[in-house]
């Protein structure tokens, strides 16, 4: 049977994907940023060693427009290329999809009250490559195959944050009943606190940031209530981004331990937050 | 548990400095936006390079927008129904880094705003609500 291992949460920065574009990784500015990221990429190429990632990001106005805005959209494509954002799309590989446990997730979901969206084409942006580079650096090919799960946190309302708990909830049960054995992990990214707009742009708050890492280890599921008016006056009209974070800690279960967690202000407009959970007994 | 749609609407304008995108703003910016995320295709960002108000003649702008568009008016952008990722359409076809075309949206010179990020962001205090002043 397919199971989730472990669950990561990560900013997905564009200027990260710069910096490996660009082999800027160990300057002053983002050698601490990515010295962060060092044990994860270790644990992902010598323990942990999944199969699969499902990877909860958002799309930031590259394959959807305002045409159509899924709520929640789920990738059952076969492979995935990297998108233009206005300069070119990065050079990265292409994204090997895992259309079987794509489907099943996406059939089970719809059984289980939650009506996704089905994409079968697209092309994808920072939001899932800059993961995928924090995590596995530079390879030429990338050593999972990913279930893409983009969620709007763009136009309003957003899902809540109980609702992406509970699909995250969902997505659990859906992997446990896929019958391939298959090691499947599950990314939830963006955030942490940043704002991109207005005269307010810049604000961050790592007190806040912090609080919410705290709150995604062990038993507690107070962040699934946190209202989005929270996130939007604490950490940003972007920090909403983090709603995204829970779904990956929905899925993990009733309990966490924290294998690893690392926080740096500034990249950029944003406040970079990592974390690694495992599910606990 | 369901919150009161207005109640909830009425809170994202009580932040200072802030417009979020609400179903309001997405309406008026429809076309803003959808031009914006023209330039994704190289064909289209050397049209609009060659002629930037001949180009816009092709979208069903208000002569607002299209002039807050020209003038790189981002926080105008912003009140008329701009989004900040469709923007960044045209501020990255314009060379401007995410960090720099942020800046020009605050009160500050970019070096002013990227040593204000190096020190660790804008507070949120004082910046949360409007009502509020907290």
């Amino acid at each position: 049977m397919a199971r989730i291992t472990a669950g990561v949460g990560s900013s997905h920065v564009p200027l990260l994907g710069v910096a490996v574009d660009q082999g800027k990784t160990g300057d002053d500015y983002f050698g601490p940023i990515f010295a962060g990221y060092e044990w994860t990429r270790q644990w992902e190429s010598d323990t942990a060693r999944p199969d699969v990632v499902i990877l909860v990001y958002n799309d930031h106005a590259s394959a959807f427009d305002m045409k159509v805005i899924p709520t929640f959209a789920i990738g059952c494509g076969e492979r995935y290329k990297a998108a233009d954002e206005g300069w070119g799309p990065r050079q990265v590989p292409d994204v090997e999809g895992h259309a079987d446990l794509a489907w099943h997730i996406a059939q089970s979901l719809i059984l289980d009250d939650f009506d996704m969206t089905i994409i079968n084409e697209m092309d994808v942006d920072h939001g899932l490559t800059v993961p995928l580079s924090m995590m596995f650096g530079t390879p030429d090919k990338w050593p999972v195959k990913v279930v893409p799960l983009a969620v709007n946190v763009v136009t309003y309302p957003v899902p809540s944050g109980n609702r992406c708990w509970a699909l995250g909830e969902a997505i659990a049960r859906a992997v446990a009943s896929f019958p391939e054995d298959l090691n499947v992990q599950i990314w939830g990214t963006g955030g942490m606190s940043h704002q991109l707009q207005g005269p307010r742009a810049g604000l961050l708050n790592r007190e806040w940031d912090n609080r919410f890492l705290d709150a995604l280890v062990g038993d507690s599921d107070a962040a699934r209530h946190i209202p989005h008016i929270e996130y939007l006056r604490e950490t940003g009209s972007e920090g909403i981004e983090m709603v995204m974070w829970l779904v990956m800690r929905g899925a993990l279960g009733a309990k966490t331990r924290c294998l690893h967690r690392h926080y740096h202000i500034p990249c950029s407009n944003t406040a970079i937050g990592h974390i690694v959970l495992e599910p606990a007994e | 548990m369901k919150q009161d749609i207005h109640e909830y609407l009425a809170e994202l304008e009580d932040i200072p400095g802030t417009r979020v995108f609400t179903a309001a703003r997405a309406r008026r910016g429809y076309w803003l936006n959808q031009f914006a995320m023209s330039l994704m295709k190289p064909e289209n960002r050397e049209r609009w390079k060659a002629g930037e108000r001949q180009y816009l003649e092709d979208w069903p702008m208000t002569a607002e927008q299209k002039e807050a568009i020209l003038a790189r008016d981002y926080n105008r952008c912003l009140d008329l129904g701009g989004n900040v990722y469709f923007l960044a359409k045209v501020f990255s076809t314009d060379g401007l880094s995410f960090a720099e075309a942020v800046s020009t949206m605050t009160d500050m010179s970019f070096p002013e705003y990227r040593d204000m990020m190096l020190q660790g962001g804008r507070p949120p205090e004082g910046n949360r609500s409007i009502k509020g002043g907290y």
